[in-house]
């Protein structure tokens, strides 16, 4: 066995590499400075982590704050959209026609126009007693109208508060504006 | 007891390195074909399946009336659904304490919101489903007093939906638009200008099915419908419609169309109708019923049509309002197998002056006055003032009229002379009115303007621009028409009715028979109309009122009424001072 082994090897062996070596304490001390990298840059990283973190908070926090304001924005939607209703139905025509109706309201068919520049009544004053100018109970359809008016009734007590001659009442102290004569014009127009 | 290694190592390792290599540009090759080769088409697969795309809907135009009014505006409105299968008591704070409400007491509280049985919320509510709706299109009030209940398996879906906040207040001229795009009126005609553009956004969803909330990406903004502004203003037209569903309630008339147009501008003040659709709620009316018959339904005008038989005579120098004429109890049409004109009421041979003839509304005197021009230049005029045509305002399904051809009135003596009268021709109230609004406006047709514009800002909007008009009849022509219409106010037994103290006035009145389609005979109910322009000393309003088939009263006197209550309010409405100068007195008899 031995001679086998003495002679199996046939071919050339490599050079011996060299063999581990020893390090001087001097060599060590060169890779200090590595270290210091190392640290800064665990603690960069540990920095931006804790800035991260910070920022997430924060972050999370105004998520939830813009969360907030646009249920808020929905809320004050709704509310808007329910107030909206609510006065287009007050002001429709078919609402006002009834509430005219209920307070008993007349529309005088016989108007008279004052006509400042030329300093002349246009139309014969009548009172407006005419029933054909009462206005009349809505007949016309409005599906949406939610709301109506209420509380129409005329305290009796403050019809008969009201004066009986309009021609006794003082003059308004509000001072008149001519308008240069002309026929003011409906708001309408 | 050293092993070593067989063969060379410094090969073994090259080989190595070399097959790592390999294998490195093999998954580089790959790398590049995943992502620069083939990128965008995985990127593509990979979007759809996590992308979702959704249409954002432009927000439509308001329709607005002269005042600035909103006739019709889009809000939102919530569909209130359920899960069946998630329906349990619902968990409730009591004075501090929690509290299981149970199902039927919640479904109480929901009905009385709502305003439906208990029962109905029950039916829908019970069940295995995940969906069940409760009810369509509540308001925001409801809506908001359900959230409140604060309802676990109650989901409520936004619906952006039109709305008319004056309900049927020129319902018929609006038309409405349904939630599966049905639409007529101006909805229709204006829709491209109130529609807008459609905006697109896509999001990406996890895994789970859930928006991720950074992801949302808006594709395409949404451009907002414009406004449309009319020149209808809707407190006169609250009142004229008021007016016309009293009269044909009280005529137990089909319908009835009461148009206001200003004389010097053609601007249409009220398109007044009854019944009159709540575009809220289109289907509570027939379809019949919905459109508007002021721009579709074509009728024999009857009288009214005399006016324009008057004024061509005057224009062609035949004749002048002093015109005197023979009104016979009956007139034979020449030429006709012995066809018979008579008046609505016998009498003997009478004397008048064509201002009579009007006044007194007789059919066999305004054949005699309009005999004296020929037939061709008569058809002429016909088509001058607006017969057998559209309008300009081309309103969804207007209808033309009728005026046959000339070759028809050639071969039809009888035609051509029941014109005269307002026999065999057909119109719609629209053109029945410009044609008052002709002689009102010293014989110059106008378009009529129903629509100033379509604008993003309200603020905007500007009149529509008036368009040169066609001079149909001469200014003097127009002048002395007045003139006998005038009279037509003051002395014609049902004209008088229609007087308003204190205003010149001129109107005609008409009571057309109906031609049965069947039979060809003409008989009652009849329509019947009052036309009429003030103030006569300087015409600035048409009001022209029509009721068909009116049962109660079997003549104009049924309108005359209502057009004075309706004239009297634009005259009021409208600051017009009363007249200061005095009638022209035409004589009408001789």
């Amino acid at each position: 066995m031995s001679a086998i082994r003495l002679t199996a090897p046939s071919r050339q062996m490599a050079p011996a590499r060299a063999q581990l070596r020893s390090v001087s304490l001097a060599s060590s001390r060169a890779v200090s400075p590595r270290n210091k990298i190392v640290t800064m840059l665990t603690i960069g990283a540990l920095g931006i982590a804790i800035a991260n973190l910070v920022l997430h908070i924060l972050t999370s926090t105004a998520v939830y704050e813009l969360a907030s304001l646009q249920q808020q924005a929905r809320e004050l939607n709704t509310t808007s959209q329910i107030i909206a209703d609510e006065v287009d139905s007050l002001s429709s025509q078919q609402n006002l026609s009834n509430s005219a109706q209920k307070l008993g309201m007349i529309a005088n068919s016989n108007p008279v126009f004052l006509s400042i520049g030329k300093q002349k009544v246009y139309g014969k004053p009548t009172a407006a007693l005419d029933t054909d100018g009462r206005v009349a109970r809505n007949l016309i359809a409005n599906s949406v109208m939610t709301a109506t008016s209420k509380d129409l009734n005329v305290p009796v007590a403050e019809v008969q508060a009201a004066p009986a001659n309009v021609a006794t009442q003082k003059a308004a102290t509000a001072p008149v504006i001519s308008n240069g004569g002309v026929i003011p014009a409906s708001p309408t127009h | 007891m050293t092993y070593l290694t067989p063969g060379d190592p410094s090969k073994r390792l090259k080989k190595i390195v070399g097959f790592i290599l390999v294998l490195v540009g093999v998954f580089a090759i790959r790398l590049i074909d995943l992502q620069i080769i083939e990128a965008d088409a995985i990127n593509a697969k990979s979007y759809e399946k996590r992308a979702v795309t959704r249409v954002v809907p432009a927000v439509r135009g308001e329709i607005l009336d002269v005042n600035g009014k909103v006739l019709a505006k889009t809000i939102l409105r919530y569909d209130i659904n359920a899960a069946p299968s998630k329906v349990g008591p619902v968990a409730r704070k009591v004075s501090g304490q929690t509290v299981s409400i149970p199902v039927e007491q919640v479904a109480a509280e929901i009905a009385a919101i709502l305003e439906i049985t208990p029962q109905e919320v029950m039916q829908k509510i019970i069940g295995t489903g995940e969906y069940s709706q409760i009810k369509k299109r509540v308001n925001a009030a409801q809506y908001r007093k359900l959230v409140a209940l604060n309802i676990p398996w109650l989901y409520y879906d936004p619906i952006a939906e039109r709305v008319y906040p004056n309900g049927a207040v020129a319902g018929n001229i609006l038309g409405f638009i349904t939630q599966s795009g049905l639409m007529e009126g101006i909805e229709q005609e204006y829709n491209k200008c109130l529609a807008g553009v459609d905006g697109e956004e896509s999001f990406e969803k996890g895994k789970d099915g859930i928006k991720i909330p950074s992801s949302v990406v808006t594709t395409r903004q949404a451009v907002a419908g414009k406004n449309v502004r009319l020149t209808i203003d809707s407190d006169l037209q609250y009142f004229a419609q008021q007016v016309m569903a009293s009269t044909v309630s009280f005529l137990r008339a089909d319908w009835g169309t009461a148009t206001i147009i200003e004389v010097k501008t053609g601007r249409m003040l009220a398109a007044a109708e009854a019944p009159s659709v709540d575009p809220n709620e289109p289907g509570k009316l027939s379809a019949d019923d919905r459109r508007a018959r002021i721009f579709q339904a074509a009728f024999e005008p009857g009288s009214t049509l005399k006016t324009i038989t008057a004024a061509t005579v005057v224009d062609t120098g035949m004749g002048s309002p002093t015109l005197k004429v023979y009104a016979p109890s009956a007139f034979l049409i020449p030429n006709s197998n012995g066809y018979r004109v008579t008046d609505s009421h016998a009498h003997g041979l009478e004397k008048l002056t064509m201002t009579g003839v009007l006044a007194e509304s007789s059919n066999t005197g305004i054949l005699n006055v309009g005999k004296v021009v020929d037939w061709k230049t008569r058809y002429d005029y016909l088509e001058k003032f607006g017969l057998g045509k559209r309008t300009a305002l081309n309103f969804p399904g207007e209808g033309s009229g009728l005026l046959n051809s000339k070759e028809t009135w050639a071969n039809d003596g009888v035609k051509r002379y029941v014109s005269m009268f307002g026999q065999g021709v057909s119109v719609t109230p629209i053109q029945s009115a410009m044609m008052y609004q002709t002689i009102g406006n010293g014989g110059v047709r106008l378009n009529p303007i129903l629509v100033d514009g379509c604008e993003a800002n309200i603020n905007d909007f500007q009149k529509a621009p008036v368009k040169p008009g066609v001079q149909v009849i001469s200014k003097g022509t127009s002048a002395q028409t007045l003139s006998m219409l005038e009279r037509v106010v003051e002395a014609g037994p049902i004209g008088r009715y229609g007087a308003i103290p204190g205003y010149r006035i001129g109107a005609k009145t008409g009571t057309a028979q109906i031609r049965d389609e069947n039979t060809g005979k003409y008989a009652g109910p009849y329509a019947i109309s009052y036309f009429g322009i003030a103030p006569i000393d300087d015409p600035q309003y048409v009001v022209a009122v029509t009721a068909f088939k009116s049962r109660t009263v079997g003549s104009s006197l049924g309108v005359a009424k209502p057009f004075k209550r309706i004239m009297q309010q634009v005259l009021r409405a409208y600051r017009v001072p009363p007249s200061t100068t005095k009638t022209s007195d035409l004589p009408l008899n001789w």
